[in-house]
């Protein structure tokens, strides 16, 4: 993190300096003087004023993922290999105790069904001639039939876009439709930054609460989405917005209450559908599902 | 009143002779044979009554002797490097290296063992290309993560310094892996009764 951040403060002191050179709105003076000051005071009252003048509105939104709770079926060529790799696993390994055991017994059978057999040649083998290996394969195999497991794939569950359970073998992402400027969209749910509170927790905010517990991966954005009002809507105070993104995990999510705002959960190769092309664009970069 | 008094005063006699008579006795006993003094004249025999020896100082030394000499017995055993715990993985059992558990090696035809060798390098390519992307992916989230501070910093900074602070609540961090069939509501597992037979050894 140290390298980065070095390369960061240099990069963005340049940047700063460039800002102000371009949007230049007569307190050039006073900018140029505060970029210079060491001490710390006058670069409190500096982010105080600089947070007052910026012409940018700021928003946490939160990224929500599900993790995939079954595994992926293989692909063709993965299946292909698996069966390779078994026999030749096979090919190469010792015989175990059991199928010497199933050797033997096989041996054995065919020994009683000769004509010239003698009971006394073989060892006292007690329960071993009683019960056969083979006995034994057949009665596991009973057991597990009688054991019926939750099928994997159930297509009802798929299509219920609001459903937790749909497509278990991939990670979801929770959008929401929210009233942004003019009409409604679906993006990930946001939430306007108040004074007072760090961004992470206006992301905390910005969950919807609708009896999910979500774990925060650390205080830093993962994503920014900044965009300019139409000209009709820029004031001097507000050109435009910039949402920051923060990653969550869902732990186990309790009863689900009724949601205030429609909200889905979507692949993310389902994103498109729902998000704006540019919005998915910034979006599409920190999802990650591998 | 006379009469009482007379019978004290016979008592108190009495008393006084008997045990001088009885000490008489014993005195006369005592100076016949020293070896078999009966208890009550112990203070008086002979050899007793001189005082006792002073063996203060012999004993300590030799105890001290004595304590240094298994002290230093107990350092040489000691110095002896413990022995190494044996590996149990690393051991093939004897077992294992009878000829009766050999399988019969399969002959492979040509292009069983062609099939085989390409399929391998297939799925080399395949793994390759999966690692590729994901190394892409993760550096691509990690500039969009880099381009979302700067523009943070541009905005205040103390939000950045926020933004820069570990979360300690973060880690330990666990998540169960997915597995192959969902999990069943209310399934009750079967009580699982086990011998551990591990060896425990000790240095």
């Amino acid at each position: 993190m140290a390298a980065p951040c070095r390369r960061m403060a240099s990069r963005s002191l340049l940047q700063f300096l460039s800002c102000f050179s371009r949007t230049a709105v007569g307190n050039v003076g006073f900018r140029q003087f505060s970029s210079t000051s060491v001490c710390r005071a006058t670069l409190m009252t500096q982010s105080v004023t600089e947070r007052a003048r910026s012409p940018w509105t700021l928003m946490a939104a939160v990224c929500l993922q599900r993790f995939p709770v079954i595994s992926a079926d293989c692909t063709p060529i993965e299946q292909q290999f698996r069966q390779m790799m078994r026999q030749m696993e096979l090919e190469k390994s010792l015989l175990s105790d059991h199928e010497l055991r199933l050797l033997e017994d096989a041996e054995r059978m065919s020994r009683k069904q000769a004509d010239d057999y003698d009971s006394d040649q073989d060892g006292d083998l007690g329960d071993q001639e009683i019960v056969l290996a083979q006995d034994l394969e057949d009665s596991w195999e009973q057991k597990l039939k009688s054991f019926q497991p939750t099928p994997r794939v159930t297509a009802d569950a798929d299509e219920d876009l609001t459903s937790l359970e749909r497509c278990l073998a991939d990670s979801l992402f929770l959008l929401a439709e929210q009233q942004v400027g003019g009409g409604k969209l679906w993006l990930l749910p946001q939430t306007r930054w108040q004074d007072g509170e760090t961004l992470r927790q206006t992301a905390e905010r910005a969950l919807p609460a609708a009896g999910l517990k979500a774990t925060f991966l650390g205080n830093a954005p993962c994503g920014v989405y900044k965009y300019k009002l139409p000209k009709a809507a820029r004031t001097e105070s507000t050109v435009g917005t910039k949402v920051f993104f923060f990653k969550a995990v869902l732990s186990d999510s309790g009863p689900p209450a009724a949601p205030d705002a429609p909200l889905l959960w979507a692949k993310k190769s389902e994103l498109q559908r729902y998000l704006k092309p540019a919005y998915m664009m910034t979006v599409d970069r920190f999802i990650l599902s591998l | 009143m006379s009469v009482a008094l007379s019978r004290c005063l016979c008592r108190v006699l009495s008393r006084q002779t008997a045990p001088s008579s009885f000490l008489l006795g014993e005195h006369h006993h005592a100076v016949q044979s020293p070896w078999f003094a009966p208890v009550r004249t112990l203070k008086t025999s002979a050899p007793l009554r001189a005082e006792p020896k002073k063996k203060k100082k012999v004993d300590p030394r030799r105890e001290q002797t004595l304590k240094e000499r298994m002290r230093k017995k107990l350092k040489k055993l000691e110095k002896v490097a413990p022995e190494f715990i044996p590996i149990e993985d690393l051991i093939t059992p004897a077992k294992y290296l009878d000829e009766t558990r050999k399988r019969s090696a399969p002959r492979l035809s040509f292009e069983e063992s062609e099939g085989r060798a390409l399929l391998l390098k297939e799925w080399c390519r395949y793994k390759q290309e999966q690692h590729m992307a994901e190394v892409q992916a993760v550096e691509l989230s990690l500039e969009a993560q880099r381009e979302a501070l700067e523009e943070l910093k541009l905005e205040s900074e103390e939000l950045y310094q926020a933004a820069l602070k570990p979360d300690p609540l973060l880690f330990p961090f666990t998540h169960d892996g997915p597995v192959y069939t969902p999990p069943k509501s209310k399934y009750e597992a079967p009580d699982g009764k086990y011998n551990n037979i591990t060896k425990v050894y000790t240095q």
